[in-house]
């Protein structure tokens, strides 16, 4: 299968008051479509760093980053704009929905920015919204919704596009166990069914059990990068919890 | 276009999601614009009062004053405007080719009386041509006759400011006036001229020169205050100009480059001048009206700059998901032209309020001008633009991760 991601010696520093930090030292990182990837690390080994690169939010210092076959390394802010709009999909930790602001109009967002009209925008976000099984509250605020379904709106903002990436940054960092299991069984269903790829950064080990490969981060390098061959079903681990008695599930 | 529509759509979303706001910072934008809208009906207004009354004094018309200085090394009368004399407009008459009419006009102000009452009022003597120079009509009645002239027959008009001080609503003509010790019989009265400049045109009492002479003020001999003058065409009015300082000259023996005892005024002058004063009143008040409209604009800016921050994390998953920098730029630049608009906007429709209010109550003439308005509305625009660049700037140059970051 061809490599949807494909980073060759990236560097990344920066300067922080006095000092120059190597978030990133000459990493080599290659992932195929359709891959669900975990990316683990302690605080400070690179791994939010790596996520802002592959999101095409920041640029490498050194080295080439060519996503689906282009080099995206070198950009301009707002090529690199454009790249994010159509090709990545980003879904925070926070959530970072707008407030006061519909799931529908959201979801639509992305859409806008990419010069669709108003009929064929509304369209894709009222199917995006169902394919995360929230049909029936597109005229909710973020306020009149609980995490687990703010974070679905949020992967329905990430979908509309249909980019062929996905970026997960803590996506279960806010949610009790129970929604991250459903937030996880969603992503896993969507690797399964759309073919989507999805890199995760995450420091819970239960949520990185669920991926197909993980890369471990320290001090800016590839500590470890496994393939998992049976990863955790995301959606049998939430019928488990399910079935326990109340009280026992943590 | 579609960048543009949806950049709108967004701005709309932003301000509609903070009402209060957006409607405490439109107001300092609405005084501004209302300020400067009053203030140019105003002048507008001002300008066309100017020019029909000064139309309103006749057609061709060149007025010579008297200028009260020295003659021969001897003070004449000093304090006196009454520096010219009927020789003066004799010799006019006679020698100026580009002259069609010329009047002469001596005015006091006595105490006059009625059997009704009595008042301070105008008492104008004149010569029957000055009928024709100020295109005065007759309303009711007639004018002097040629023997009421030649027989200083005490024999008046009066206008329609006069009349109602001194007969009420009955009819005045027949009836006498008292001016000092005589009694002038009305026998006709003047068509309204209105309100000019510095006085009521119509309170005045007007009679031939030479009754006034003899009746009213005895003492003047032959001096009068004002010579008007018509010219032949429009195109005369510089030849008549020159023909009457020439002859005003030789007569009172002043020598070409002296300071003249004379002063001869055209009407366009005389609408230049007051236009000059109204150019600069109105400038003046322009400039406090800018001023209102430009802390308006610092308030919209103020704002705008609060919003940019307060909204940084938006700002940034807008980035995220895809936004450009112009379209960052765009949205909060049309946030801030539309808070202007809707400023601008009101702020006319409260100018249209405020000038029907003082058109009505203090019958002061305004003109709400078509342009006027599209200015306005220009301005509004223009300081939305100008005031919300630097905060729409400030949001397009925001990096996408630390935007994320922030809290």
């Amino acid at each position: 299968m061809a490599d949807l991601i494909e980073l060759q010696n990236v560097s990344k520093q920066y300067v922080s008051g006095p000092e120059v930090v190597h978030a990133l030292v000459d990493l080599d990182l290659r992932v195929a479509i359709g891959e669900f990837v975990a990316i683990v690390g302690a605080s400070g080994s690179g791994k939010s760093t790596l996520m802002n690169i592959l999101g095409c939010l920041d640029r490498p210092s050194r080295g080439s980053y060519h996503l689906a076959g282009v080099d995206v390394s070198n950009r301009s802010a707002d090529a690199r704009a454009i790249v994010r709009n159509r090709l990545i999909g980003f879904v925070f930790q926070g959530f970072n929905l707008l407030p006061r602001t519909t799931a529908l109009e959201n979801v639509e967002l992305p859409l806008i920015y990419r010069g669709v009209g108003a009929r064929e925008r509304r369209r894709r976000a009222i199917r995006a919204l169902t394919q995360v099984g929230l049909a029936d509250r597109i005229r909710h605020t973020p306020t009149q919704l609980s995490g687990g379904q703010q974070q679905r709106v949020a992967i329905a903002r990430a979908l509309v596009t249909e980019p062929p990436l996905l970026l997960a940054d803590e996506p279960t960092g806010n949610l009790d166990t129970r929604t991250s299991f459903e937030v996880l069984a969603l992503l896993q269903s969507l690797v399964r069914e759309l073919g989507l790829t999805i890199a995760l950064v995450t420091h819970e080990s239960d949520v990185a059990e669920c991926a197909g490969r993980v890369i471990t981060m320290r001090d800016g390098r590839v500590e470890s990068d496994h393939v998992q061959r049976t990863p955790r079903d995301a959606a049998a681990s939430l019928e488990e919890l399910a079935a326990a008695p109340a009280g026992t599930a943590e | 276009m579609s960048a543009f529509t949806s950049a709108l759509r967004i701005a709309l979303a932003a301000l509609t999601r903070s009402k209060g706001r957006s409607l405490l910072t439109g107001l300092g934008i609405l005084i501004g614009i209302a300020a400067v809208v009053v203030v140019t009906a105003l002048g507008t207004g001002a300008r066309e009062r100017v020019g029909s009354q000064i139309e309103s004094l006749g057609s061709n018309l060149l007025f010579v004053f008297g200028q009260g200085s020295q003659r021969s090394g001897v003070r004449i009368r000093a304090g006196s405007n009454f520096g010219l004399s009927e020789e003066d407009a004799e010799a006019i008459r006679r020698e100026a080719s580009a002259v069609n009419k010329v009047a002469v006009y001596a005015e006091v102000k006595p105490q006059v009386s009625s059997e009704y009452g009595n008042a301070k009022i105008a008492v104008v003597g004149i010569d029957r041509d000055y009928f024709d120079v100020r295109n005065y009509r007759i309303a009711e009645g007639r004018a002097f006759t040629a023997n009421e002239e030649r027989f200083k027959s005490k024999v008046c008009l009066i206008g329609l400011t006069a009349q109602q001080k001194l007969f009420g609503n009955s009819d005045p003509i027949g009836r006498y006036v008292r001016i000092g010790k005589y009694p002038f019989r009305v026998i006709g009265t003047l068509e309204s001229k209105g309100q000019s400049q510095f006085e009521d045109q119509d309170d005045r009492i007007i009679m031939p020169i030479g009754s006034w002479r003899a009746r009213v003020v005895p003492t003047l001999g032959n001096r009068v205050q004002l010579i008007m003058v018509t010219a032949k065409s429009a195109a005369h009015i510089p030849e008549a100009e020159r023909q009457i300082d020439a002859i005003l000259r030789q007569l009172h023996d002043i020598a070409d480059g002296d300071p003249a005892d004379f002063q001869v005024r055209t009407q366009d002058e005389f609408r230049k001048s007051q236009e000059a004063i109204l150019g600069i009143l109105t400038a003046l008040f322009m400039a406090v009206a800018g001023i209102a409209l430009l802390v308006g604009g610092v308030g919209v800016m103020n704002i705008m700059l609060v919003s940019v921050t307060e909204r940084t994390r938006e700002i940034g998953i807008r980035m995220a998901i895809g936004a450009k920098r112009r379209d960052i730029q765009l949205q909060f630049l049309i946030e801030a032209v539309l808070l202007t608009l809707f400023g601008g906007l009101s702020g006319i429709a409260v100018a249209v309020g405020v000038i029907a209010v003082l058109t009505h109550t203090l019958e002061w003439t305004m003109r709400l001008s078509f342009e006027a308005v599209t200015a306005a509305i220009a301005m509004s625009l223009a300081v939305g633009t100008v005031f919300g660049f630097l905060p729409a700037q400030r949001a397009a140059a925001l990096d996408p991760i630390e935007a994320l970051r922030h809290e």
